[in-house]
């Protein structure tokens, strides 16, 4: 509906608004899920397979009965069932004290029985591989095809043919998975560190079959998701029988061991990849057998190949399944993937037909949209970033110092809807806005007060915005990048039609009628003439006792879907040790209509350097043998620290005509692939996988001086 | 954490003394490495005794030597001027320990005493022969950050202190203080290449010794080079380090120490590099030949030959250094 | 005795006030059950009866509801723990509780006076410093002492200062930028 549409000239919305709970989280005053401290709350720890898999024989909890403090104990498996992983839960124990609960869980004697395990894809797909998975270790999707492969090869003047893969990586969610759960009679209520509160209530209920009005479910601050927080997960349906056994509130948190086995990973993405180009540089065909692993039993899906327009093409991929833990979600799923799987291969199919990389990406784009803007983008990006100094593969500088670029296109979707929301105006001018969405450090709740403000004329200090607890109205998890466009649209159509309400009091105190009047400056006014008016205070004095009490809901029309980015990157490679560091990063997005200016690109920035720890840093490793994770904390987990931080520039693309779309993920996608590719125009050796750790480039260097590596 | 008691001497006998109970007490001084291994289950002492009130001071010695206290933490090592002018490597290694909040409370004693930082050590899963098991996981394992040198086995570890290197390399000895009185051990024999009947420790420390001073000898007229390659820059274990010690007649090397860390399971001394500088012009040249000559007994395993490299590349920039060229 | 061979799986849990015997010269022996410990923190006493095991980061989170500071890694990797002790940065889950009893404890909630930011925490808020915000007050902590040591800090001072503090979501950027914006600015 056209009056509630996005205002032509925001005074708000697109600028930079500093984050509502920036002082209560610099001062320690937010309280996480970890940080709830209830009274007479106890504490629970859970005891996970030690084996990557093993069949339970018995468990015998009696110890921990009757260890000092203990207050309940649960077994969660049964004899003769099988654990898949290490970390795959067993039991759980509450105590008064955490020292005494961790104590207690290591008297429960649980004995195993080992079996054959798969530690690796390789063991997997091995011809001797045991049957570890019903129904096999591996799973076939079906075949994706387009064209005559064979016909569209024909027409190539040069062939690539090579794998290219990247690696499983944890989450690593600063604030570990866990809740605080606390009974009151039948009705549960849960603190949980989640990205959906409104998801979490239907696990609870589902999972310990009790009515959905019987639980609530809150999250006021959470410390990072990234994909892997959305349902109460065995911990917490194990954490609310604690309590209910114990009779009292329950605070179960994962430590960090358990943090990365058993809260999700990215799963790993290989692919076998034939590609050909015709010699003036227009792609032909692709062919890609992929595979990867999501774990024990999951998936590894992502799209290939990615952006670029190859006519013809055939894909087919396998999961693979392997003994470790369960793969979810990760900031933008299948992405970063299906990116670099694509993008090595572009610049190796580029030095081929000896064209720029950007110039050849530039031929091969799908037609230019909205959604597609990677033609402009590359040569905004390109000349912003000093694109035309690069040298071709190889940096002929001398001495150990080799420095190169690389770039990198992406893609995502976005599309939210279906928010509700409520808002009250009172007579004494206060403005409460209730959604049942949470802040999972994107700054949801600063948009939702901006909106709110935005639509009513008023600054951001006089909007209340609640959130993060399931007895607001319906909002979705937080997870796709789509909660600016599910939650801001409901946000509009609430305030606006509470506005409407406010008008119609208004009006005939000015003697005019409601569709006369704007909100502005924090004034009800006559549209065109600001002076006939009353200040907002005195306009809320005509509500009277009863509020304004107005439920709304997402409309269409306010937002959009499809988004696309481009990344450049400049590293510089020691090629005498192999060491990598990243020197410049670019990277232009567009997300629609920007809402808050200051935190839409903090989520670029954030997208970006989760990119950087992708590409060089952080691997999930599992001891081949055993099957047993070897770096399950954040030693030799490794993340990056300040010094490992390159200069990163971000471009954000308003389109305020598209409404708004989601940015939480897309800036996450091209990072790894563009530093890449500036690795590979550094040292002129070719590196396929991920991470760029030294062992991997100065194989590659000496793969390349002993006959190359293409 | 296992629950434990906890006491605090106030001398050196007073120490020795707790360490003697029946059950297992372990020293503490800054905590930085011995509570991780407590809260992981690889140590579960009865009792823990704090000797972060031993000798915190740094004197000089009659000899022109320094007397370096145990109980010294490493950011007051890092910025001391005088052992900055005296044994710039040990200043150089302090610096790159760990982080601002681990250097505020580790100690020199805890450094050169702390445990080995393999996964199959610190992961209480794994029963390696360091915890009274009968084999090594990095075998056949994930090996890519074990030794390059000292392969025989049984333990394929690195000696993850970084301080241990320097004082080798100049020559440093260690006073011990047991319950049969004291002793000095030189670094160099004061760490322990693995064998099936010693596999346990890292050092020849008994059960109821502490360390208490690291002495430094007068430096005498030579020319220092450290060098460290680690990946992450702002935290994390080096891939290989160097110091050299280079004792010069005029610009020409008469004798050398190069000693490598995070390469083998104790501080490695390169006997074929120290003979490969004996006599050289200190000079590029050199330092090559010399880095060649230092890896040149490498036996590396199966997922870290490339720490060869790294190695040789550590070597050969350490020299550099000492000779006053800019390297990467 | 130093080492006994394996650990077993299964430690048996030590009986609660077990007494040391111990000869009647010598340091007293504490523990291994609740024993006093009073901490400084923030300038106010804070009086406990708590484990020796206890780290200090549990000691003020679990027993004195000062959650501020927070529990990432809980093996001193992370920096989220940072907290002051006489003038100097510490990872609180790697100090004993019973170890800094006497010193001056500042965590991130003694940094502010009533409502009024640090100005590092102003800085942090002005420039978005922060998202999920779960590392923040370790960041904020050790920003306060890089900026305390070093008033006029270079970026590689800042940098090298902040090396044992890691984000997830990826505010290293302005975090610098607050710092560098927060360098200067008077403690009122």
């Amino acid at each position: 509906m056209a009056e509630y549409s996005w205002p032509e000239k925001p005074t708000l919305l697109g600028s930079a608004v500093t984050r509502l709970d920036g002082p209560d989280k610099v001062t320690g005053r937010a309280r996480y899920t970890y940080d709830i401290n209830r009274p007479g709350m106890i504490y629970g720890r859970m005891v996970r397979s030690p084996f990557a898999h093993a069949r339970v024989v018995s468990i015998d909890l009696s110890p921990a009965e009757k260890a000092p403090g203990v207050r309940a104990v649960i077994a969660w498996k049964e004899p003769g069932a099988q654990v898949m992983y290490q970390g795959d839960p067993v039991a759980a124990v509450a105590a008064d004290t955490e020292e005494r609960a961790r104590d207690a869980a290591r008297l429960i004697r649980v004995r195993y029985e080992p079996l054959p395990h798969l530690a690796s894809v390789e063991q997997a797909l091995a011809a001797d591989a045991p049957a570890v998975f019903p129904g096999g270790n591996t799973q076939t999707g079906a075949t994706d095809e387009t064209g005559d492969l064979e016909a569209g090869f024909a027409k190539a003047a040069h062939i690539v043919e090579a794998t290219y893969s990247t690696h499983v990586i944890t989450h690593v969610c600063l604030e570990t998975h866990g809740c605080v759960c606390e009974w009151d009679g039948d009705k549960l209520t849960a603190w949980v560190s989640t990205q959906g509160v409104y998801p979490c209530r239907i696990g609870f209920a589902d999972g310990l079959k009790i009515p959905q009005a019987n639980v609530r479910v809150i999250t006021q601050y959470m410390g990072g998701g990234f994909g892997s927080k959305f349902a109460p997960d065995v911990q917490g349906l194990i954490c609310a029988k604690l309590a209910q056994q114990a009779k009292a509130p329950v605070k179960l948190m994962l430590d960090r061991k358990e943090e990365h086995l058993d809260t999700g990973n990215r799963p790993s993405a290989a692919a076998h990849i034939r590609a050909g180009v015709t010699g003036d540089g227009m792609l032909t065909a692709f062919d890609g057998q992929s595979w990867g692993t999501g774990g024990a039993g999951a998936l590894s899906g992502f799209p290939l190949p990615y952006i670029y327009n190859f006519p013809i093409r055939k894909r087919t991929h396998k999961n693979v399944f392997i003994n470790a833990g369960p793969q979810r979600a990760m900031r933008a799923p299948g992405h970063p993937q299906g990116c670099f799987l694509t993008e090595i291969l572009m610049d190796e199919l580029a030095d081929r037909v000896k064209m720029d990389p950007v110039a050849f990406r530039m031929r091969n784009l799908p037609p230019a949209a909205p959604n597609a803007m990677w033609a402009e983008y590359f040569t905004r990006g390109a000349k912003a970033f000093g694109w035309d100094k690069r040298h071709a593969t190889g940096d002929p500088a001398p001495g150990p110092i080799k420095t190169g670029m690389g770039v990198s296109a992406h893609r995502w979707g976005g599309a939210g809807r279906g928010s509700q929301a409520h808002v009250d105006i009172m007579s004494d001018g206060s403005v409460v806005v209730k959604c049942g969405t949470q802040d999972i450090g994107t700054g949801t709740r600063t948009i939702v007060a901006m909106v709110a403000a935005e639509t009513l004329g008023l600054p951001m200090s006089a909007v209340k915005p609640e959130i993060g607890d399931t007895m607001y109205p319906f909002s979705g998890g937080s997870g796709g990048s789509t909660t600016a466009a599910s939650v801001t649209p409901a946000i509009r159509v609430t305030t606006v039609n509470a506005l409407d309400q406010l008008f119609a009091k208004v009006a005939p105190t000015l003697g005019a009628k409601p569709e006369d009047l704007v909100a502005q400056g924090g004034r009800i006014h006559l549209k065109g003439n600001a002076s006939k008016g009353v200040a907002w205070k005195d306009a809320c004095r005509l509500i009277g006792t009863e509020p304004i009490s107005v439920d709304g809901k997402w409309e269409d029309g306010l937002s959009g879907a499809g988004t696309s980015g481009v990344q450049f990157a400049e590293a510089s490679v020691d090629i005498e040790t192999g060491i990598v560091k990243v020197t410049r990063i670019l990277a232009i997005q567009d997300c629609g209509l920007i809402v808050d200016k200051l935190t839409a690109e903090s989520q670029a920035y954030g997208g970006v350097i989760a990119a950087i720890n992708f590409a060089l840093f952080e691997d999930r490793i599992i001891d081949r043998v055993t099957g047993q994770m070897v770096n399950p904390n954040m030693e030799w987990y490794l993340l990056a620290g300040m010094s490992d931080v390159p200069t990163i520039d971000i471009i954000l693309n308003n389109m305020p005509e598209r409404g708004v779309i989601g940015i939480g993920e897309p800036p996450t996608v091209s990072t790894a692939s563009a530093i890449a590719n500036a690795v590979r125009n550094a040292t002129g050796a070719t590196i396929r996988s991920l991470p760029l750790h030294p062992h991997r480039v100065l194989g590659a260097i000496e793969q390349q001086k002993a006959g190359g590596t293409n | 954490m296992k629950a434990f008691a906890y006491v605090n001497p106030a001398s050196e006998r007073e120490a020795v003394a707790a360490l003697k109970i029946d059950g297992i007490a372990l020293p503490i001084g800054g905590g930085q490495d011995l509570l991780a291994r407590m809260k992981d289950y690889i140590d579960t002492p009865d009792r823990v005794v704090n000797v972060k009130g031993l000798d915190a001071t740094v004197t000089s010695t009659p000899d022109g030597g320094l007397k370096i206290g145990s109980a010294v933490k490493i950011v007051d090592l890092a910025e001391h001027a005088l052992v900055a002018k005296l044994y710039p490597a040990v200043v150089h290694a302090a610096g790159e320990v760990g982080t601002p909040q681990i250097r505020n409370q580790a100690t020199v004693g805890g450094n050169v005493n702390q445990r080995p930082r393999c996964w199959y050590f610190r992961n209480e899963e794994f029963v390696c022969y360091k915890k009274g098991g009968s084999r090594c996981f990095a075998e056949n394992g994930e090996n890519q950050y074990h030794a390059i040198f000292g392969n025989e086995g049984p333990s394929h570890i690195v000696h993850p202190s970084s301080l241990a290197v320097p004082f080798v390399a100049y020559g440093a000895r260690f006073r011990v203080v047991g319950p049969a009185g004291e002793r000095e051990v030189p670094a160099a024999d004061y760490f322990t290449m693995p064998t099936l009947q010693n596999v346990l420790r890292e050092n020849v420390l008994e059960d109821e010794e502490i360390l208490t001073h690291v002495i430094l000898p007068a430096p005498g007229a030579i020319k220092t080079g450290h060098y460290e390659v680690r990946y992450k820059q702002s935290h994390d274990w080096p891939l290989a380090f160097t110091t050299v010690v280079l004792t010069m007649n005029g610009n020409t090397i008469s004798s050398a120490r190069v000693v490598l860390g995070a390469v083998a399971p104790v501080p490695w001394r390169s006997k074929p590099a120290e003979a490969a500088l004996a006599g050289k012009p200190l000079n590029a040249q050199t330092a090559a030949m010399a880095a060649e000559a230092a890896v040149s007994e490498a036996k590396p395993m199966s997922g870290n030959a490339y720490k060869v490299q790294i190695a040789k590349t550590a070597v050969k920039r350490a020299i550099m250094q000492a000779a006053g060229i800019r390297t990467a | 005795m130093k080492s006994a061979g394996v650990t077993s799986l299964a430690t048996a849990v030590t009986a609660a006030g077990a007494a040391e015997t111990e000869a009647q010269t010598g340091p007293r022996v504490v523990g291994p059950g609740d024993v006093p410990v009073t901490l400084m923190v923030n300038g106010k006493r804070v009086e406990l009866r708590i484990e020796p095991r206890v780290t200090l980061l549990d000691a003020i989170r679990n027993r004195a509801d000062l959650t501020g500071n927070k529990r990432v890694c809980d093996r001193g990797t992370c920096g989220a723990c940072t907290v002051i002790v006489d003038g100097r940065t510490v990872y609180a889950c790697s100090t004993l509780a019973i170890e800094v009893q006497g010193k001056q404890i500042r965590t991130v909630e003694g940094l502010s006076t009533g409502n009024a930011l640090h100005p590092v925490q102003q800085a942090f808020c002005d420039v978005d410093a922060l998202m999920c915000g779960f590392c923040t007050p370790g960041f904020v902590v050790a920003t306060v002492a890089v900026l305390e040591k070093h008033p006029n800090a270079t970026r590689e001072q800042i940098s090298r200062g902040l090396d044992g503090n890691v984000c997830r979501c990826g505010t290293f950027v302005r975090i610098m930028e607050a710092a560098m914006k927060a360098k200067g600015v008077a403690r009122g």
